[in-house]
């Protein structure tokens, strides 16, 4: 199991267009992929489920389990932590 | 009748009224029975990748005819349809023997109410998102798309309690003169399709619209934001010379995407471009950018783990060098702060990152992150015209430093033997300190460029994103406009070029004080530019 705690990067928070990119990244893992936040953990390949989860600026943990789960962790921290530009 | 809302897209329209047959497809049954569960599920999944397939078709048309912000929402819609969380959920419904065509609205109903329970204007509109692609959905399993959009023939004004992205983009081109809807807000998809294809829109209205829903008539204005049902002979008149007018105006814009503005009197004011990326370069020239007056190099450094090698900011600053040709482009040194993770980067937790160690503050304390960038600066100007500008310069001693790490540099990159260009410096003035030190300051500068959007918030002491402090949120401020006439003056004097890259240098309201104060240069985004030249021309 991997895990990476990281800050909410998007101005509008997890939604739209950067969800959708997010998602399409954690389908690319093999590993099962969840984000925490506070007390909720969701399927972080579900776009309904991390839609509105966190905002920007917000502590999220990502958290993978599987043959490719560090990578996937190092990816998508990084990838939810981007600004939209 | 008239109706006011919310003036989502500018423009006028008067035309008969449609008011498409949509809303929530009805399930046909509600239950089925254990021995159809299998083929159903099959059922399922295949109205799944049909609808999938429509959205990203439409997606990639969007794509390809440039409108990279509405791809966006149906690749989110793409990603909706095809979600592991509905498909498990609606999966189950079925496996309890409800029927795909009821379980998938139950399951988008679920989302929504969750969505816009949060409250928020952003999570509302998803609400709306996450109805449009399960509606999709159930239609297709009942074997119904809703058409209603597709089969508009007569321009018309469209009114409808709210409108999907995947309703406006059915819409045959030109046959939507206006849209106008009950519920919505400036961030709704439908106020960004509408603005995107400039078509008027007035949103918001409220419950309201069911009164004017019987009209034959429609008169919408997008700017203002109010519709009137059934205007009078002479509204009806008004409305069209204004939209007469608009359009004539557009074209007589046109006009002016490629001379180069001079007032009156005949004082030549550069108009240019604030460029995000070299990608925006091309767009830039065909507004009509006489150059770059803001080209902001953030972009190379965010979205990723690393700092970007000086090879790959020579490459992008080359590009951008090599569009523009003997016209100049200014470089802005990186402008971050604590607002932002910097890859590699220890930036700490700071209460005030606007009032942080950030902008060349951060660059003259962290020498691996300054000299790759001017050493790439220095390189791509062999390319074309590269001038570099420093931000967030509070004293003089900022900017010795800097033109000091810039000599070195040059040193370096030519013991090397590399080839370097000529590159002037200059200052980004957005700090009150740095106005009013501007004549220090032009003594060692080639040129200035008013950071109108800081030294506004920095001057009046009022953050830029609080919507409480609009009032003071506009250059057009007796201290901010007094900062502005000294750093002119200052460069006057000098004998040196004074820009504005603010959001003020493309207000057509702004211009005329800005040229009037003694500015040399305006830089804006891209299609503001031919409106400029326009309100310099008429100076």
């Amino acid at each position: 199991m991997a895990e990476r705690e990281t800050t909410v990067g998007p101005e509008e928070g997890i939604h739209g267009r950067p969800a959708a990119r997010f998602v399409k990244a954690a389908k690319g893992f093999s590993s099962q992929v969840v984000i925490v936040k506070g007390d909720r953990e969701v399927n972080a390949k579900s776009v309904l489920k991390i839609t509105g989860l966190a905002r920007k600026g917000d502590k999220v943990t990502i958290r993978a389990e599987g043959e490719d789960a560090e990578q996937a962790v190092e990816t998508l921290a990084e990838l939810i932590a981007a600004d939209e530009h | 009748m008239k109706l006011t809302g919310i003036g989502a897209s500018e423009g006028v329209a008067v035309g008969p009224a449609f008011v498409p047959a949509t809303g929530r497809p009805e399930p046909e049954r509600d239950r089925i029975t254990e021995d159809e569960v299998e083929r159903e599920l099959q059922r399922f999944r295949e109205a799944v990748e049909t609808v999938a397939g429509n959205l990203s078709g439409t997606a990639d048309r969007l794509r390809t005819s440039g409108s990279e912000e509405e791809a966006g929402i149906f690749e989110f819609h793409v990603e909706m349809a095809e979600d592991p969380e509905l498909a498990s959920a609606v999966e189950e419904r079925v496996g309890n023997l409800e029927s795909p065509e009821a379980a998938v609205l139950a399951v988008g109903e679920e989302f929504a109410a969750e969505y816009a329970a949060m409250d928020d204007e952003y999570m509302a509109a998803r609400a709306d998102d996450v109805r449009d692609v399960t509606g999709q959905i159930s239609a297709q399993l009942m074997g119904r798309g809703i058409s209603a959009f597709e089969a508009l023939r007569t321009p018309s004004v469209v009114l409808s309690q709210s409108l999907a992205p995947s309703d406006t983009a059915r819409i045959q081109k030109g046959m939507a003169l206006g849209f106008v809807t009950a519920e919505g807000s400036k961030t709704s998809h439908v106020s960004i399709m509408a603005r995107s294809m400039g078509i008027p829109a007035v949103v918001g209205v409220g419950p309201e619209l069911e009164r004017v829903l019987g009209a034959q008539t429609v008169a919408v204005d997008g700017g203002e934001g109010y519709v009137i049902a059934d205007p009078n002979a002479d509204t009806v008149a008004e409305f069209e010379r204004m939209s007469g007018a608009l359009a004539e105006e557009r074209v007589a814009l046109d006009e002016y995407r490629h001379v180069e503005a001079s007032t009156r009197e005949g004082r030549r004011i550069e108009v240019a471009a604030n460029l995000g990326s070299a990608s925006e370069a091309d767009d830039a020239l065909k507004w009509g950018a006489e150059g770059v007056g803001l080209f902001r190099t953030e972009f190379l450094f965010m979205e990723r783990d690393d700092l970007p090698s000086e090879d790959e900011q020579y490459e992008a600053y080359s590009a951008v060098a090599r569009a523009f040709g003997k016209k100049p482009v200014i470089i802005r040194t990186l402008d971050v702060g604590g607002d932002k993770d910097l890859p590699g980067v220890e930036q700490g937790t700071e209460e005030n990152p606007f009032l942080g160690w950030r902008g060349i503050r951060m660059s003259l304390d962290t020498p691996e992150l300054f000299e790759p960038q001017l050493r790439a600066i220095l390189r791509a100007a062999v390319h074309g015209n590269l001038k570099v500008m420093f931000p967030m310069v509070a004293d003089i001693g900022e900017l010795e430093a800097a033109k000091a790490i810039l000599q070195e540099c040059r040193r370096e990159l030519e013991s090397e033997g590399m080839a370097v260009g000529e590159v002037e410096t200059g200052v980004m003035i957005e700090t009150p300190a740095a106005a009013v030190c501007a004549g220090e300051l032009a003594e060692q500068s080639a040129f200035f460029s008013i950071g109108t959007n800081d030294l506004v918030q920095y001057t009046l002491a009022a953050d830029r994103g609080n919507e409480r402090l609009r009032r003071l949120q506009s250059a057009d401020h007796p201290a901010v406009l007094a900062l502005i006439r000294r750093t002119c003056e200052a460069a006057s004097a000098a004998g040196i070029q004074v820009g504005v890259c603010g959001e003020a240098a493309g207000e057509p309201e702004m211009i005329p004080r800005l040229v009037e104060l003694g500015v040399t240069e305006l830089s804006m985004p891209a299609p503001q530019i031919p409106r400029a030249k326009m309100v310099i021309s008429e100076l």
